[in-house]
């Protein structure tokens, strides 16, 4: 099952509901990065809440998609890794970097809000 | 004989301690070098000491009675009552040329019945010791010459000493069981996690950390964060005395799981001891945000959440500096 992707703003939400296999994570991959040019996103959300699993797949195309949209200017906030996840992906080593993380929807989006108000003192 | 009398919590004593296979026992009969002439002495004396074993036992918790420190143990009756039965079946037994698996789980429920009871093994081998000697003193009277009668007493102790083994091995795994049990609670009561400001957690970590509790630590934690939407957690370790590779590993794997679910971890109270111990070991903590004390940690965490503390007398009068936000 493909993943919706909600525009919100000038930010794009991408729920993941279901296991991803690694052909949809990468199309996942190729439309998020596709949108945030085309709608000039400057912020992007991926909920990962019904995840029960991480692998380093997922991990290492969340980070591409974190990067890739870095580059084309918007700032990527991944949100809702459980405990179980968490302590799984430590104990495995899989790290994310650089990518910013959130409890939950309300602290992405003030996440974001955060870091254009940030980037806008730095202009 | 033996198996309606051994319950299910000697068996698995006796199975946690591999002690129930044919193997295991007859390497403990080779460890006191039994033997077959050793058996036929056995059978020899057999008759002489069963005609005593009602006085031999009286002697046995006798003795025990005489000593100060045995009192405790004397005075729980039901104890001494069962450890009395066992002690004539062990006497029955010890003489019977049988000693395998049966034999051992009767030790054993033995040896659990004294260490439950609080009986000390230093009290225990001395009550043995005396018996021994009122068996030795059995077969001197009886023997035909001095020499046989030594022989005979030699092969009995042989089997003496297979059974002080068990009952001691048993004494000290009992033992060890109560310590680990405790340490578990002591695990329990000390990972503590507290709410002390809305989305701000504190984590006082008192003790030593090993591989488990660092998980239980870890886990708990999660959850908190979860539970009561953290955004910053304050580590506090001053409490923990010793720090190494291997516990400083388990606090970085805390601090990335907790930077997944979107909470700032700030670890405080790094002694001048530990934190030198750690640059003398090349720990990189470069991942860390480290403060030195907890005070300074709280200021720093509810800076980052955007609180601002100050005495009710020196309160500004304007609203606090809405454009630091």
């Amino acid at each position: 099952m493909s993943v919706p992707i909600l525009k919100q703003g000038d930010v794009l939400i991408a729920s993941i509901q279901v296991a991803q296999t690694d052909a949809e994570l990468l199309a996942l991959r190729d439309r998020l990065t596709g949108q945030v040019g085309d709608v000039r996103a400057r912020g992007v959300i991926i909920d990962v809440s019904a995840l029960d699993v991480m692998d380093s797949f997922a991990t290492r195309t969340l980070r591409a998609i974190a990067y890739s949209s870095r580059l084309r200017g918007a700032h990527t906030v991944v949100v809702g890794i459980s405990p179980e996840v968490a302590f799984a992906m430590v104990q495995l080593g899989l790290e994310l970097g650089a990518v910013s993380t959130a409890l939950d929807l309300d602290d992405a989006i003030a996440q974001l809000e955060q870091h254009r108000k940030n980037e806008r003192r730095r202009e | 004989m033996a198996n309606d009398l051994v319950s299910e919590a000697d068996s698995a004593v006796a199975r946690e301690m591999g002690l129930l296979s044919e193997q295991a026992v007859e390497r403990r009969l080779k460890a006191v070098a039994l033997g077959s002439a050793d058996l036929a002495r056995i059978a020899r004396a057999r008759q002489h000491i069963l005609g005593h074993i009602e006085e031999y036992t009286a002697g046995f918790f006798g003795y025990l009675g005489e000593l100060d420190d045995a009192r405790e143990f004397m005075r729980n009756r039901d104890a001494v009552e069962q450890a009395r039965r066992l002690k004539l079946e062990h006497l029955i037994a010890m003489v019977g040329g049988q000693y395998g698996t049966e034999y051992v789980q009767q030790r054993i429920k033995l040896g659990r019945l004294y260490s439950r009871a609080g009986l000390e093994m230093r009290l225990f081998l001395g009550a043995f010791h005396d018996l021994l000697r009122r068996i030795g003193a059995t077969l001197l009277a009886n023997a035909t010459t001095e020499k046989e009668a030594f022989d005979d007493f030699m092969s009995l102790n042989k089997v003496a000493f297979f059974d002080i083994g068990i009952i001691v091995d048993v004494m000290v795994f009992e033992r060890e069981r109560v310590i680990s049990r405790q340490q578990e609670a002591i695990r329990e009561l000390t990972t503590p996690v507290l709410q002390i400001r809305d989305r701000l957690l504190m984590l006082p970590i008192i003790g030593t950390i090993d591989t488990h509790r660092a998980r239980m630590l870890t886990e708990g934690l999660l959850h908190a964060i979860r539970a009561n939407r953290a955004r910053v957690v304050v580590m506090d370790v001053t409490g923990v005395g010793a720090v190494d590779t291997k516990v400083a590993n388990h606090l970085l794997q805390t601090v990335s799981a907790s930077r997944l679910m979107g909470a700032t971890v700030i670890v405080t109270g790094l002694s001048a001891e530990v934190s030198q111990t750690l640059v003398n070991l090349g720990v990189d903590l470069a991942g860390l945000q480290t403060i030195g004390d907890l005070q300074g940690g709280i200021e720093e965490a509810e800076r980052l959440i955007g609180y601002q503390v100050f005495r009710a007398e020196q309160r500004p009068s304007a609203p606090p500096f809405p454009s630091q936000v």
